[in-house]
């Protein structure tokens, strides 16, 4: 109930118009009474021979149907306003607050969760609160007006006819309880037959390659049957209750029947008043059964609106603190002081009291098997994630004291598989400063190697990235990644193994163009190959979260084990064509 | 062929599988299995919108004949009939919902069935030339459209039309004359829907884009939030998000004034042809030309001529869009597979492994030999003995990936031939040739489902020690072990939980299970650490051992290993020999061997 009530705390900047909405559905509505009521009054001026109150009968229920006209175009108006505003409100206070939340919440989440909060669960809570409310307050006035009318008319007849509402509103009720399970579970069934399908149609040629068609296609059956199971259910639950909600207002009609009528013969009741009675029975009908399933409805939204508050509840514990100075100038001065990092529902830390102090200017390379905590240690930087234990200044500021943004715009960062956005190439490269021309474009892609490919795409650099099945190799991404931190200018560059797909002559090339753009700027190199590692000043090995050794490429070879079987190791191994092992060098 | 041009050769396809006699032609086919129920179905349809319909011509009854008339036996008739007719309108809309949903639900499930199993007879080439995005969305979306369209509207599409009829009906029946004047509305009513659905169906159409690309944003920004943090870009995605929202609302006021307009002004029709009843109804009665039962009863029945009206129009863009989907189904379904056994197709018996490549050429394209487009692959002559494992060699576009697949018949050579221990693959049954063949891509593409699944992929009924066999063999039980169950663990959503390297080593074993004579093999340029290379180097020899291997190979050891190099450049081979020869020879190889040194010196 209280997620009801905080629900409703989104019509407040929209009171005005909720007030208003609900004045014109009961201006609606007494239009809607009014004409049946004046049309059993019409009647009984035909049957009394009365020409002229007949007509003038008529002229009211024209002004009746004219006024309903007017009252019924602005409520959907203003109610469409208002339910369609606080859809925005809602979506955009989601969004901003998933933007602001830490990496560590969307490791914990699914993307396919949050996305159903902003659409599926939003588009129940705004129904409701836009149209549901106006439903059920529209449904209950018609209801007791209707019933007050009909006790005025005859108290009696009015009693039995009206005993079917609330076992309407009950079974109505409870279908929506019992179908929203079995709704739910059939959509549930509907997602895994789509990532069958997906599955499928990407390892299309896996299963021709094994001749599997006839198996998958035997798998596939069984989920789909999954699915008409409980389509079944459901259409089952809905089969049962449909009829008895629209048989029981039935039995109200033939109540009204019998006993109207007889009354009518026996002369107590007027044939005007027994035609009214029956009209607003009619009335009534949909009033009841919307009324159960905005029920339904209300319920479902406050079951949405519990996990949005999940998301809009959640604080953000990456923040700049209040009143926070932008990172001081300097050159980039890296400093870690005894870091130890734990990533959240895990037990086993991925960095410990790791001391690193990183001269503004100068390449590290950090070297270790996978899981040793390179990429960890590089997501401490940009506060991607808060150390644990421990502080990491920069510039002799800790970054979590500075504005977060400053610190931000300071540090770049390239990854092995760089994720790009679908957009043009353009806009991919100038992401870190959307206001770059044209002319820093190209300047940018020409030093990150990636200029020649970019204008050989159809649209040169207006071309949509991944539009129409444009796919661009790992290669051209990872430069196009390389130019878009290149444009950022930042003080700080990390580079996580960014040259591992290109192919032999283009990495040299992007070498050498990074040999100009290291110039000046501290940079990180997450590096699994000698030929990354030479690019180095300084090389750190890292194992199990601690730092195993750190030197240069000589004092390591003769330092640390580790370090020797990496060199040795990797050099056979290099793939031809693509990477360059340094025992070629010495043919 | 170029993305844009598979789409508007997509396009091309769709509007020539359009109308209506296909679409009516094809859901007769689907229906037909269950033609009884579909008669059963519109039984309970027509039984149940006649008993809906019955109150008012009952209470019409009710009032001339039994209160009127004073009489009360009549009156108690008339009540039996309309409890009765209450009754049958119960158990038949019970039917009719069980049955749409039943039927509804059965073909659209048929319908499933039948796409995905032509989705696996298309030939590759098909997905070459579709986008996978767009294939799975027929799967998926437009199925969800038709869905939606049989749970929301099927059986009120029915009913509401049957509805309208039967009070049409009903109102000639009772008073002809006051019929026609209630008529006199109709051609108001058919201009204002048709103004509606005109209006609204681009409405609607743009209030799906507009969702569409905010769920769109939505997914992106949320899988590259590394990249917004990262670049620290927050403000401008919430700022553009925002705009995509406003957008939307924009779109979606549209389809309110739309309705604003358009329900209200079907209303106001209702009242004022009430009062046009009323008021000749009430003068004809008055001057006793009709009964006051007859204006009553056609009042009370005039509701059920509007509603019908107005629920119509409300399902008219769920009925759109499902025609629309139906439409794109049936498109794909029209959609030949090019690569069909023919009639007389043989099995393929056990095969020794050798290949042979007969002048062998190749180009892209769709069915028929489009000569401006470039040969992929250019008489190509070649006789690889069983059990020898060759290399291919050169640079991407040059024609190694275009060879490997015509040797799984994924393509059939534009001209020459292809032939496994004599055979020509277009003689033998694709089945035979497959499943004793083998098939490693490069990314290592995994199933959903645990690790067992995926070793026992091409053989379903291999044992238990014939998956760790194979697995030990090429390297991967020791990390299989280390999971957390084992070869029960879940790999997640194409080997998601694993890292590249084990995807690797699990294809590698899914192949050594298969234990096919042939084997191909792209080998995965990804960056591993120093051990898992080491590892994923010893698993590939044990895995092409004893069996006629194809590999595209980019690691200097693998080729070192070959017994035959292939150099290709531009569909050509340009070189073959071993290691050595080709490096004696100092020609094409030795060049690349060559750069390779020198960048390695650089």
């Amino acid at each position: 109930m209280a997620t009801f009530w905080r629900l409703t705390g989104f019509l407040r900047p929209y009171r005005r118009a909720t007030i208003w909405s609900f004045v014109l559905a009961f201006g609606a509505l007494i239009g809607t009474v009014l004409i049946p009521y004046l049309t059993g009054v019409a009647i009984n001026a035909v049957r009394a021979h009365k020409h002229h109150e007949l007509i003038l009968l008529a002229l009211a229920i024209v002004v009746a149907a004219l006024a309903r006209l007017v009252f019924s175009a602005l409520r959907r108006l203003v109610a469409g306003q208002v339910s369609l505003a606080v859809e925005v409100d809602l979506r955009n206070a989601l969004y901003a607050r998933l933007q602001a939340l830490e990496l560590s919440f969307f490791d914990r989440q699914q993307t396919g969760q949050l996305m159903s909060r902003a659409t599926v669960d939003l588009q129940s809570v705004r129904f409701f609160l836009g149209y549901g409310l106006i439903f059920i307050g529209q449904s209950l006035v018609t209801i007791l007006l209707a019933a007050v009318a009909m006790f005025l008319l005859q108290p009696g007849l009015a009693a039995i006819s009206l005993a079917p509402v609330p076992f309407v509103v009950l079974i109505a009720n409870r279908y929506g309880h019992k179908s929203r399970p079995a709704m739910q579970e059939a959509q549930q069934r509907i997602a895994e037959l789509t990532a069958d399908t997906e599955e499928n149609v990407s390892g299309v040629r896996v299963v021709k390659a094994f001749a599997q068609e006839a198996r998958q296609l035997e798998r596939f059956r069984h989920t789909v049957q999954r699915v008409f199971d409980q389509q079944l259910l459901a259409t089952r639950v809905q089969a049962f209750y449909n009829p008895m909600i629209s048989f029981l207002p039935n039995l109200g009609l033939a109540a009204i029947l019998l006993f109207g009528g007889r009354q009518v013969i026996h002369g107590s009741l007027s044939v005007g008043a027994f035609t009214a009675f029956y009209a607003y029975l009619l009335m009534l009908i949909s009033p009841m059964e919307t009324l159960g399933y905005m029920l339904g409805a209300a319920q479902r939204a406050t079951a949405s609106g519990a996990r949005m508050f999940q998301i809009l509840d959640q604080e953000p514990q990456i923040q700049s603190p209040p009143g926070a100075p932008a990172l001081p100038a300097g050159g980039g001065h890296v400093t870690l002081r005894g870091v130890g990092l734990t990533f959240e529902g895990t037990t086993t830390p991925a960095l410990t009291d790791i001391d690193l102090d990183v001269p503004a200017g100068q390449v590290v390379a950090l070297v270790g098997a996978m899981g040793a905590g390179k990429s960890a240690l590089v997501s401490l930087l940009p506060r991607l994630y808060d150390v644990s234990t421990g502080s990491v200044s920069i510039d002799g500021a800790d970054v979590r004291s500075v504005e977060l943004d400053s610190l931000r715009g300071a540090i770049a960062v390239v990854n092995d598989d760089p994720f790009l956005f679908s957009a043009t190439v353009h806009e991919n490269i100038a992401y870190a400063r959307a206001d770059a021309t044209r002319e820093e474009v190209v300047r940018a892609a020409t030093a990150a190697q990636a200029a020649g490919f970019i204008e050989q795409l159809p649209d040169g650099y207006d071309t949509r990235v991944g539009e129409r099945g444009l796919t661009l190799s790992g290669g051209q991404r990872q430069r196009i990644a390389i130019a878009r931190a290149i444009l950022a200018d930042p003080r700080i560059l990390i580079l996580d193994d960014a040259t591992s797909s290109v192919d032999a002559s283009t990495e040299s090339a992007i070498k050498r163009a990074l040999g100009d753009v290291l110039a000046g700027r501290t940079t990180f190199v997450i590096a699994h190959r000698l030929s990354t590692i030479a690019l180095a000043d300084r090389i750190v090995v890292l194992e199990h979260g601690q730092i195993a050794a750190d030197g240069n490429h000589d004092e390591l070879l003769e330092q640390s084990d580790l370090y020797r079987e990496i060199v040795e190791k990797g050099m056979p191994n290099q793939v031809f064509l693509t990477r360059k092992p340094l025992e070629v060098v010495g043919r | 062929m170029t993305p844009r041009h598979a789409g508007s050769e997509l396009r091309r396809r769709l509007r020539e599988t359009g109308g209506h006699g296909r679409k009516l032609r094809g859901l007769g086919e689907l229906l037909a299995p269950y033609r009884w129920r579909v008669v059963a179905m519109f039984t309970s349809l027509v039984l149940g919108t006649a008993a809906a319909l019955a109150p008012a011509p009952l209470a019409k009854v009710a009032i001339d004949q039994g209160i009127q008339k004073h009489d009360p036996g009549a009156l108690y008739g008339v009540v039996a009939v309309f409890l009765v007719s209450a009754l049958v309108y119960g158990v038949a809309t019970y039917a009719q919902t069980y049955l749409v949903g039943w039927v509804g639900q059965r073909v659209l499930q048929d319908l499933r069935l039948k796409l995905f199993a032509h989705l696996q007879s298309l030939s590759i080439g098909f997905y070459g030339r579709n986008i996978a995005g767009v294939v799975i969305s027929r799967m998926t979306n437009d199925v969800e459209a038709l869905d939606q369209l049989v749970e929301d509207g099927l059986a009120t599409l029915i009913q509401s039309s049957l509805m309208l009829i039967g009070v049409v009906v009903i109102l000639v029946v009772m008073d002809f004359h006051l019929a026609l004047l209630t008529f006199i509305a109709l051609p108001l009513l058919f201009l204002g829907a048709l103004a509606f659905r005109i209006a609204s169906a681009g409405a609607y159409r743009l209030t799906r884009e507009k969702i569409a690309s905010i769920t769109g944003y939505l997914a992106e920004t949320l899988s590259g939030i590394r990249v917004v943090r990262a670049f620290g870009q927050e403000r401008r995605h919430i700022e553009y998000f925002a705009q995509l929202n406003e957008e939307n609302r924009a779109a979606n006021m549209r389809t309110v004034y739309l309705n604003a307009a358009y329900f209200p002004a079907v209303e106001l029709l209702s009242g004022l042809v009430t009062v046009e009843i009323l008021l000749i109804g009430g003068i004809e009665a008055i001057n006793g030309h009709t009964s006051t039962g007859v204006v009553f009863a056609f009042i009370a029945a005039l509701n059920n001529f509007f509603n019908p009206i107005q629920q119509l129009s409300q399902l008219y863009t769920t009925y759109q869009s499902g025609m629309a989907a139906l439409d794109k189904i049936f498109g794909l379904l029209d959609e030949q597979p090019e690569i069909v056994d023919s009639p007389d197709a043989e099995e393929l018996p056990p095969i020794r492994g050798e290949l042979r490549f007969d002048d062998v050429s190749f180009r892209y394209g769709t069915e028929e030999n489009d000569p401006t487009l470039p040969w992929a692959l250019r008489d190509v002559n070649l006789v690889i003995a069983p059990g020898q494992t060759v290399a291919l060699v050169g640079e991407t576009g040059a024609g190694k990936s275009t060879f490997a697949k015509l040797v799984a018949r994924f393509y059939d050579p534009t001209s020459g031939s292809v032939l496994v221990d004599g055979h020509d693959l277009r003689t033998v049954t694709a089945h035979s040739l497959r499943s004793q063949m083998g098939m490693v891509p490069q990314e290592g593409f995994l199933f959903s489902g645990t690790i067992r699944d995926n070793l026992s992929f091409g053989r379903p009924d291999a044992t238990e020690a014939q998956l760790r066999d194979a697995a030990s063999a090429v390297g991967a039980d020791d990390f299989i072990m280390a999971l957390p169950q084992g070869y029960d663990t879940e790999v997640g959503e194409r080997g998601v939980q694993l890292s590249a390297g084990q995807r690797q080593l699990v294809a590698f074993a899914r192949a050594l299970v298969a234990d096919p004579r042939i084997l191909v093999l792209d080998e995965a340029t990804a960056n591993v650490d120093v051990h898992t290379e080491g590892v994923i180097e010893q698993g590939l020899r044990r895995l092409v051992a004893g069996r006629t291997a194809i590999v595209i190979a980019h690691r200097l050891s693998t080729i070192q290993h070959a017994s035959l190099i292939l150099v290709m450049e531009n569909g050509q081979i340009v070189e073959r020999g071993t290691h050595e020869e080709l490096l004696a020879a100092e020609g094409r190889y030795w060049d690349l061997y060559r750069d390779w040194a020198e960048q390695a010196a650089a």
